[in-house]
């Protein structure tokens, strides 16, 4: 809807005044928004009517008071009246950059590349200068297919501010999209060396090697890459953002902060939010993660406790409670809170994950055992699923159960070395004649200890060597498994495996795969091996 | 729609067009979340005009739960196009009886998938002659579990997929005496999974072995590459097919591949949400891709959409595939809502004309069935009306079907040519250019497709070649095949 008005048309003026050509602004319907927010949204439009209502009042104020509503009405997503009233805000003040670049990513936001583009490029001119405009005019030009338009856009930012990431970011994926593979590597490593944190940049430096022929590289990139966007630094968005006096907006940018690893910042957010939103269980969730993440695990407990208090279904809450439980050793606590989060959601594979571990870990062997079952069945991502329940299977004294559910392991998880590193101890020591196989033992372990030099592999080897009765090669292995335990800083290990090394030189064999005190924990594999036909 | 914002409202239905009564015209199974599906039987054939009849109650097909969407395939080769449809809860196959009934074999195949199922794909994926079958799942979910989800405002609204957990999606080895045995562990398939939405199989390596490709909803798509000996590995990172460019995971929804640039290889294209836009994802013939949306010219017209249902479709049989997308939000607009209108999710359809491997966004000269604003999810082509260019099925949430008629493609020559499905069709037409397009139901958004292959030629009116390369690798050739008509090779 088009109005025409005339600034200061209440009084008459000695020389004509100027004529905008405007848009109507109207207050929405807010029966669906928040109290908070209605609160807000009335006020500032109480305000802006005084001013276009007020005698006289200069366009400038009269732009800003419209650019304010603008903003007020765009945090809130009602993007059609933010439009309008960031329009009026340009026409009252064609020089202010602030309005052409909010209704940029207002245009953004809402897919409309054209305008945002158009209007991205407005501010610009009137901030040339501008590193965040410069880099969202570049995205446009990347995003219409430009990349030799947005090259020179990411250059004057990168001038103006040389340790820009979003720059650097932008100038390598500009020259990916050429398909200038050694520029983009040249780009991306320095991005990722300006922030090795933006690991976002993984990917993209992961496909400028691979086109430049390089997989190893590519390879290793993929491995490392992060799923957090990476922009600019955005001082009036920022603003924009932090506006709204309502719960998502806290948890939005409480989220945003976790994202970013500032704990302190989302704990700030959240506790905005719980300010505005008391009975929001998912509120006091994030603020006790955001706690928990900077150590403050009481706070976090609290925080956890008052979820489940408001919704005693809150699965999320019971799971992170349980956690803290467990790690502090209260295992009755965190099988009672495991529980709880299953019983609202059964499907929930990491709860029952780690409600058998802590049933396992808490010496409930026979109990961990079908909740690790269940998770096999239904979910085949998680190898530890299968290994904690052969671990219980080990504690149990069922040997021959164990090699075999191993055996099968092995053969569903080729790179999983966990499994192998089990199965070979089990066939080096068991107590059991029928189970014990040192050929076998060693012959798994080949493989392994050719790639992995850690102190528990090593030990193995030196079991299975003991096994087929090269008591030599056992005591060499186990010292070497000594050795390593006590380079990775672990003497306290290398006191307890003293014990094996004395059996070996006295020429006996091991008899126990895994001491009473020794963990059996799954412990995820680096580079795939070739494994030996089980 | 309930007003309470449950989050299996904004995700059906879909559509299958095939011909289940083998009389050689498409029949159309459309799929009813709230009620029971229907199947509709094209009289074409009978009465050489285009009327259907609903034939639910003849056929014996009863859906069970809240269904979604629908495959094709002939699970039992005895030649007769067998269905299975995916629900939130225990998916059914109706196996055809051959006679215009069929029998719910669900769970005695073993096919009755618990989860939340989107999604499926029919593919002979060990080459035995036999499809398998492939069920994308979503999330865990159920009405009880529900979420409330707010926007900004904090008004109502549905919620993003994060919120819910992924749930594993299936793949059942086809035992060729009417059951399934689900090997998704053994297949490697089970090993990552995320909210499945798209699924669509091809030989996107060139090795001749079908291999299943997965587009799921905020998490990195898969690819999973056939290793020829019953297990996949997913290679869609380094096949840079995982991600957006910028190293985002997307909301991938519907999804084809295709032979878009006629290099003879198969090219992804995926429908995103609004703000992301779609993906062209191209192929070196190796099954190693570049994401070129931007540069082909469809990522600034497809920003404003968030699209499901999908399909490389020749509109005007010049030898070029064309893009077609179905569109609709997923979340509520505030301003709608403050006006009081309560499934706020409309969007219209979009088409996208190929210009030799560019795209030019031709919407509005397709007609104004694409300007309506639908909430449209599934998309099935066929050509219906049997005149030689491909017609199509939408299927809407909320809406009515829409069935859209071509009226250009039939302007141009063409040739068609049935093969088993799964098989690759290379086409050497009179003006010298050759052109490769495989048969398949699978793709789209929980839809099924005609199966026959469809080649426009364009002004080239002499007779073609036609090389046809079934599912287990074998070929046949035939020269001096006749243009403006199906054929069917042995």
């Amino acid at each position: 809807m088009l109005a025409i008005l005339v600034a200061g048309c209440s009084k008459p003026a000695s020389k004509p005044a100027p004529t905008y050509t405007l848009r109507n602004v109207t207050l929405p319907d807010l029966s669906h928004a928040v109290p908070s927010v209605q609160q807000q949204l009335k006020d500032g439009y109480a305000a802006l009517q005084a001013k276009i209502n007020g005698a006289a009042t200069p366009s400038e104020e009269l732009s800003t008071a419209y650019g304010q509503m603008g903003m007020l009405l765009m945090a809130a997503e009602y993007r059609g009246e933010a439009e309008s009233a960031l329009l009026n805000a340009q026409t009252f003040n064609t020089r202010d950059p602030r309005w052409p670049y909010y209704l940029g990513h207002l245009y953004r936001l809402k897919g409309d590349a054209v305008n945002s583009y158009a209007s991205f490029s407005r501010a610009l001119e009137l901030q040339p200068d501008d590193v965040a405009t410069l880099v969202w005019v570049g995205e446009g030009d990347l995003d219409g297919g430009r990349p030799d338009a947005a090259k020179p856009r990411f250059e004057r930012a990168l001038s103006l501010q040389p340790r820009s990431v979003a720059a650097q970011y932008g100038l390598g994926r500009a020259a990916l999209a050429k398909q200038d593979y050694s520029t983009a590597v040249e780009h991306l490593e320095k991005a990722l060396s300006l922030d090795p944190l933006a690991t976002v940049i993984h990917y993209p430096l992961a496909m400028a090697y691979r086109g430049a022929g390089n997989q190893e590289k590519a390879q290793a990139h993929l491995a490392l890459r992060g799923t957090l966007a990476l922009k600019p630094a955005d001082p009036l968005m920022d603003r924009l953002n932090a506006l709204l006096n309502s719960a998502l907006s806290y948890e939005v940018s409480g989220a945003d902060a976790m994202d970013r690893g500032d704990f302190k910042a989302a704990e700030t957010s959240f506790r905005k939010g719980v300010d505005v939103a008391p009975k929001e269980p998912s509120l006091h969730h994030k603020l006790g993660t955001a706690l928990a993440l900077q150590g403050d695990k009481n706070g976090a407990v609290q925080q956890f406790e008052e979820a489940i208090r408001l919704d005693p279904k809150f699965v999320k809450a019971h799971y992170s409670l349980a956690v803290i439980q467990a790690d502090a050793g209260q295992t009755a606590a965190a099988v009672q809170h495991f529980t709880a989060a299953l019983n609202a959601e059964p499907g929930y594979v990491e709860a029952r994950l780690q409600l058998a571990h802590a049933l396992r870990r808490s010496g409930q062997l026979e109990a961990s055992l079908p909740h690790y079952a269940e998770i096999v069945k239904a979910d085949s991502r998680l190898p530890e699923a299968r290994f904690g329940y052969a671990a219980a299977l080990i504690r149990l004294r069922k040997y021959a159960e164990a090699r075999d559910y191993l055996t099968d392991a092995m053969r569903t998880y080729p790179n999983d070395l966990a499994f192998n590193n089990a199965l070979a101890r089990i066939l080096a020591s068991a107590p059991d004649d029928k189970v014990r196989d040192g050929r076998r033992a060693a012959s798994i372990m080949q493989p392994v200890v050719s790639q992995i030099r850690a102190s528990d592999i090593l030990e193995t080897m030196a079991m299975a060597q003991a096994e087929l009765g090269q008591f030599t090669e056992a005591v060499r292995w186990q010292q070497d498994a000594i050795a390593s335990a006590e380079r990775a800083g672990s003497p306290g290990i290398a006191q307890r495996i003293t014990d094996n090394l004395r059996l070996y030189q006295a020429r006996r064999p091991c008899r126990m795969p895994y001491r009473p005190d020794e963990p059996i924990e799954f412990q995820p594999s680096g580079p795939a091996i070739q494994s030996p036909n089980p | 729609m309930t007003g309470e914002f449950y989050y299996r409202e904004i995700m059906a239905p879909g559509v299958a067009l095939f011909d289940y009564d083998n009389d050689g015209d498409l029949d159309v199974f459309a799929v009813q979340s709230a009620g029971p599906s229907r199947l509709f039987r094209n009289d074409l054939s009978s009465t050489r005009a285009l009327h259907f009849t609903d034939v639910t109650a003849a056929s014996g097909i009863v859906t069970n739960g809240y269904a979604m969407g629908v495959a094709t395939g002939d699970f039992n080769n005895d030649g007769c196009v067998d269905l299975y449809v995916t629900v939130l809860g225990p998916n059914q196959l109706f196996k055809n009886n051959c006679d215009g009934t069929f029998t719910d074999v669900s769970r005695a195949s073993r096919t009755d998938d618990a989860g939340w199922s989107v999604s499926a794909t029919f593919f002979d994926y060990d080459r035995d002659g036999y499809v398998d079958l492939f069920v994308g799942n979503y999330v865990e979910y159920s009405i009880a579990a529900n979420k409330q989800c707010f926007s900004m405002s904090g008004s109502l609204d549905y919620c993003p997929p994060h919120i819910y957990r992924a749930s594993p999606s299936h793949l059942y080895h086809n035992n060729r005496d009417g059951t399934f045995t689900d090997v998704t562990v053994k297949s490697g398939v089970g090993r990552e999974y995320g909210p499945a939405l798209g699924t669509v199989a091809a030989d996107f390596n060139g090795d001749g072995w079908p291999d299943l490709y997965v587009a799921n909803d905020g998490q990195p798509n898969q690819l999973w590459i056939n290793q020829q000996n019953g297990t996949f590995k997913n290679l869609a990172l380094l096949a840079g097919v995982a991600l957006s460019p910028e190293g985002l995971a997307k909301s991938s929804m519907g999804i084809d591949a295709g032979d878009f640039d006629n290099d003879g290889d198969e090219d992804i294209f995926i429908t995103e949400l609004t703000g992301q836009g779609h993906d062209l994802y191209v192929n070196d013939g190796r099954g190693a891709f570049e994401e070129r949306s931007a540069q082909s010219g469809i990522r600034l017209a497809s920003l404003p959409f968030t699209g499901f249902g999908a399909g490389w479709i020749d509109i005007d049989n010049d030898g070029w595939l064309d893009l077609v997308t179905v569109n609709g939000a997923v979340t509520q607009d505030v301003e709608s809502l403050a006006k009081n209108e309560k499934f706020s999710l409309q969007q219209k359809k979009q088409v996208f004309r190929n210009v030799g491997g560019r795209f030019e966004d031709a919407t509005k000269l397709a007609g104004s069935a694409f300007e309506a604003r639908e909430v449209s999810r599934g998309l099935a082509f066929g050509d219906i009306d049997n005149d030689g260019d491909l017609d199509m099925v939408v299927g809407n949430d909320n809406g009515p079907l829409r069935l859209l008629i071509n009226n250009v493609g039939s302007r141009k020559h063409w040739v068609g040519v049935q093969a088993p499905v799964g098989s690759r069709v290379a086409v050497t037409a009179s003006d010298g250019r050759t052109i490769w397009r495989r048969s398949h139901t699978d793709g789209s958004y929980e839809s099924a497709r005609d199966p026959r292959v469809l080649v426009g030629l364009g002004d080239a009116a002499g007779q073609v070649k036609v090389k046809v390369v079934r599912p287990d690798g074998t070929t046949v050739e035939q020269n001096d095949v006749a243009i403006d008509r199906y054929n069917k090779l042995p």
